[in-house]
């Protein structure tokens, strides 16, 4: 009888597939639109940012001052400006998109950029570069011992995963550790600085991008720009792990390979995003959350979308962080928080649905 | 007969004893508080090194028995002081050290370091709260701790001798009508001074004209941009580092560069003319601010002050009130 | 076409699977059964590569899977794990089309859309195509899960304990789906199943297994005896032959006696 059943169906069966493809086009359609819609907000939003400053420049003498170098306003514009919004688009595409992808590799919606202990890894390279002046690139001391640190946390936590085990569980309590062990460490080295040189690891840690300038925007976004395709390509892969290790083994992903090689670049995008600029948090972590309530985990739209709210929460916040208490600068990681947390909010009350 | 002479004994022991046991005075610490602290002091320790120069100054160098943190980093300035017991500083002090040096008075900041006469007021040690890097208030901080280290005549002399100072320059100042346009960087990069702070002080007495002063916070954070718009005429920065130790000045150049290179900085005034100081934490906001001022003064009133050598009056300060020969570099350029 | 010979697996020190050795044909339902811990999951998941067997080899139509990529065999076997909760939103069409993994680079083709609408049709889950796949019954789930092994295409089905937590009708009709697409697509299956007559009933061959080694294999007449169900679960029971498979009703725990 059952099998009567299914050779009747077979004859609607061809109308029938045709209705779930619309209603799954129609659904793939959504999705494509608002990333668009993103793509058209974040560029206004940056156009708008420009003209925001202590120094009060009108939109007549924004454009004139494109042509002519020599006015005070070019300047202004070009070199204390623009370097700071492309850096805030660009800190905010790294973030977001690390921490999705840290998201989907640990299986975990608490993952974020920092949670394998880069945060503490970084800050302890910039204090030392802070307090002792030892570390690389002697120009960049602090930025390069930030990034050299941040990438050797992520050494750690994969020799882990090779000597010991790679699931998610093993590298966030490994991260935990060294969190613990970093931050130690960083408060030992304040305690043997200076009033001045507490000062400068404290701001560090809050975030900043005032001292940014094209070269730094090169450099950082030679190793924010360059991972992303390649984990973009592994969006199906970052699908199937949610199933779980098994399935997704069985299904044909290279578990162990895709995570370790996954959060290596996505450590490298990170500590990309926060040599330069210290340590921005909450929003590696909530724009993935935001995007996801919006058009559901295909990463294939998730990491995009990801990336875009990203880059316009960091735009706002900085707007925001000098405008608001003009000429003082309230430093971006605490205005982060303060931007984001009731946007968050607000779509955790308007969501229908239980999602975790 | 007996029980009568030992009566009378004991009570003039007594009173005697009291009398010069326990005299006390009340001072008024830089907060406006009022402290009593039994007379005489003869065990200090400072931990801050402001404190500790003015203490030097006035001549009461041996009764300070505990350092902070800081001064074994200045051996050559600070001969005799770099072996006593270290008992950490105004951030961190170190109870247990405290303890064992047994001090009556411990001098330290007013605004920082909340906490700390709780936890010595049980070991019978009297926190004063003295400042000295306010130039306005420094004559009664310099007061007060010679009311209690009983040096009244030595401080008299410390205040007359840089009163000297600050007046002449009040003197010549007296009726300038334009004031040069400064900003001010205190170590960190742009945190400037304001209201509030002894950078801000020391500007307005060298005449100058502080671009953040309108600022509400002491030490506010600036947006780079701003100072662009402002376009100062002289940029002063402020390092903490000890210019008595220095031997070159690679450091202060190296900051100088730094600031110079800021991208659109180049446009500013002051560094279109060449007109950034870079000045150590020596001679800025502190006992010895009057160098600093009288540098600052030179700067930016240059043709009032063409006779006056700030070297000259600092090796004065130095011989006469520490007995140290001049050295070190303390501005650049 | 499916050939294990001589597999061991150990875990730990312990030795979970010894010397297992058995044949698959085309077409065939085979069940695994036995005991708790008795290395049925184990064996499965040997099968697929998910872990490691220490010793032995696996061959898919004269084929080594140890030889053959991690995409290469997900065509070849699908997996149909039990109903575990997801921690990321996902909805049911979503979930399905997860199984044509193997066959996308980067867009699914028409193609891979109309193979997974199709399966939704035949498995009566089109009305809750785009239902979040969290908000299913287990029956459903499971379903869901079968929709999505099928949809990979393979030649061989793995399923592990298919039917526990099911209710009656979904136990039924998950077993007559996956008979059903055997049968259709000339396949085989192998299934763990701890429902001695479920597994009787709907398989051609069963093998049970005890401590990691084979009991007996054969079909289910030969292995379902009441010797070999007392000497691997501990049980007396009752056979019954009415049908055309042997039924089977526990009737005490046996006394201790080997």
């Amino acid at each position: 009888m059952f099998i009567l059943k299914i050779k009747c169906q077979r004859k609607t069966v061809k109308r029938e597939s045709i209705d779930i493809y619309e209603l799954y086009k129609g659904f793939t359609g959504r999705k494509i639109l608002f990333i668009v819609v993103l793509l058209i907000v974040l560029p206004s939003m940056a156009l708008v940012a420009i003209l925001q400053g202590p120094a009060s420049i009108g939109i007549k003498d924004a454009i004139f001052s494109l042509f002519h170098s020599s006015t005070l306003a070019h300047t202004i514009i070009w070199y204390l400006r623009l370097p700071r919004i492309v850096m805030a688009i660009l800190v905010g595409i790294g973030l977001s998109f690390a921490g999705t992808v840290f998201q989907a590799l640990l299986k975990n919606p608490l993952a974020s950029p920092y949670t394998l202990g880069i945060a503490s890894t970084a800050g302890f390279g910039a204090a030392l570069g802070i307090v002792f002046n030892v570390g690389i690139l002697s120009q960049y001391v602090i930025a390069g011992n930030a990034f050299l640190f941040a990438i050797l946390s992520s050494f750690i936590i994969l020799g882990v995963a090779k000597w010991k085990s790679s699931t998610p569980e093993t590298m966030i309590l490994a991260g935990i550790a060294i969190m613990y062990l970093f931050s130690s460490l960083t408060s030992l080295i304040q305690y043997q600085g200076s009033m001045e040189e507490v000062h400068e690891i404290v701001f560090w840690f809050f975030g900043s991008l005032s001292k940014v300038s094209w070269k730094e925007i090169a450099i950082a976004s030679f190793m924010i720009i360059l991972p992303l395709p390649i984990l973009l390509k592994w969006s199906w892969d970052f699908n199937l792990l949610a199933l779980g290790d098994e399935s997704a083994k069985a299904l044909g992903v290279k578990v162990e390979k895709t995570r370790i090689i996954g959060i290596l670049l996505a450590s490298l995008i990170t500590s990309g995003a926060i040599c330069f600029t210290g340590i921005i948090g909450f929003i590696g972590l909530v724009s993935p959350h935001i995007a996801r309530m919006v058009m559901g985990g295909d990463h294939r739209f998730l990491l995009p979308a990801s990336s875009l709210i990203g880059a316009i929460l960091i735009l706002m916040a900085d707007t925001v962080s000098r405008t608001i208490w003009a000429p003082q600068v309230i430093p971006i990681g605490i205005v982060t928080s303060f931007i984001g947390v009731p946007f968050f909010f607000y779509l955790l009350i308007k969501r229908k649905r239980e999602y975790w | 007969m007996k029980v009568f002479l030992i009566f009378i004994l004991s009570t003039l022991y007594l009173f005697f004893g009291y009398l010069l046991a326990s005299e006390a005075i009340v001072v008024t610490d830089s907060l406006g508080n009022h402290i009593s602290v039994k007379l005489p002091v003869r065990r200090v320790v400072a931990l801050t090194s402001d404190a500790l120069e003015t203490i030097r100054a006035i001549g009461a160098e041996d009764l300070v028995v505990g350092i902070n943190k800081n001064i074994p980093k200045e051996p050559l300035f600070w001969p005799k002081l770099k072996g006593k017991p270290v008992v950490g500083n105004w951030m961190e002090p170190n109870y247990e050290a405290l303890v064992q040096v047994k001090p009556d008075i411990i001098i330290c900041y007013s605004r920082w370091g909340k906490g700390i006469e709780k936890k010595i007021s049980p070991l019978g040690i009297k926190l004063v709260r003295l400042d000295f890097y306010k130039v306005n208030s420094l004559k009664r901080d310099v007061n007060t701790l010679s009311l209690l280290l009983g040096k009244e005549k030595e401080g008299g002399n410390f205040i007359s001798w840089y009163q000297k100072y600050l007046n002449l320059i009040k003197e010549r100042l007296k009726n300038i009508k334009y004031k040069p346009k400064v900003y001010i960087e205190s170590y960190t990069p742009f945190h400037t001074d304001s209201m509030g702070s002894g950078g801000h002080e020391m500007c307005l007495l060298a005449g100058g004209n502080n671009i953040a002063s309108s600022i509400p916070i002491p030490f506010p954070r600036v947006d780079p941009e701003w100072v662009l718009d402002k376009n100062p005429d002289i940029i002063i920065k402020a390092v903490s580092i000890n210019g008595y130790e220095l031997n070159n000045s690679t450091y202060l150049k190296k900051i100088k560069e730094e600031i110079i290179n800021r991208p659109g900085w180049e446009n500013i005034k002051a560094i279109k003319e060449s007109r950034i100081y870079i000045i150590t934490s020596d001679i800025w906001a502190g006992p010895r601010a009057i160098v600093g001022i009288m540098y600052m003064a030179k700067w930016f009133h240059p043709h009032y002050f063409k006779d006056l050598n700030p070297e000259d009056i600092h090796k004065e300060y130095l011989k006469k009130f520490h007995n140290l020969k001049y050295r070190g570099i303390y501005v650049y350029p | 076409m499916l050939n294990i010979k001589q597999l061991d697996f150990n875990y730990h020190n312990i030795k979970a699977l010894e010397d297992i050795g058995l044949n698959l044909n085309r077409g065939e339902v085979l069940s695994l059964v036995g005991p708790n811990g008795s290395g049925k999951t184990t064996l499965l998941k040997c099968i697929n590569r998910i872990v490691k067997p220490k010793k032995g080899s696996i061959f898919i139509n004269g084929k080594d899977t140890s030889k053959m990529n991690s995409i290469e065999l997900a065509k070849q076997i699908g997996y149909v794990p039990q109903a575990t909760p997801s921690k990321f939103p996902m909805t049911v069409f979503d979930a399905v089309l997860m199984g044509r993994r193997p066959y996308i680079s980067w867009r699914p083709t028409r193609n891979d859309l109309d193979i997974v609408a199709q399966i939704l049709n035949v498995m009566n889950l089109k009305d809750m195509a785009l239902r979040d796949f969290d908000q299913l019954s287990g029956g459903e789930k499971q379903k869901v899960l079968l929709a999505r092994a099928f949809a990979q295409d393979p030649e061989i089905l793995l399923l592990d304990e298919p039917t526990s937590n099911l209710d009656l009708r979904h136990q039924i009709e998950i077993m007559e789906l996956i008979s059903l697409m055997v049968k259709e697509k000339n396949i085989s299956a192998i299934m763990a199943m701890h429902d001695l007559n479920l597994a009787s009933r709907f398989s051609d061959r069963m093998v049970m297994l005890k401590s990691g080694r084979i009991f007996s294999i054969g079909n289910p007449h030969e292995v379902i005896t009441s010797e070999n169900i007392i000497s691997v679960y501990g049980i007396d029971v009752q056979i019954n032959k009415d049908n055309n498979y042997p039924y089977m009703l526990p009737v005490k725990v046996a006394d201790e006696r080997r």
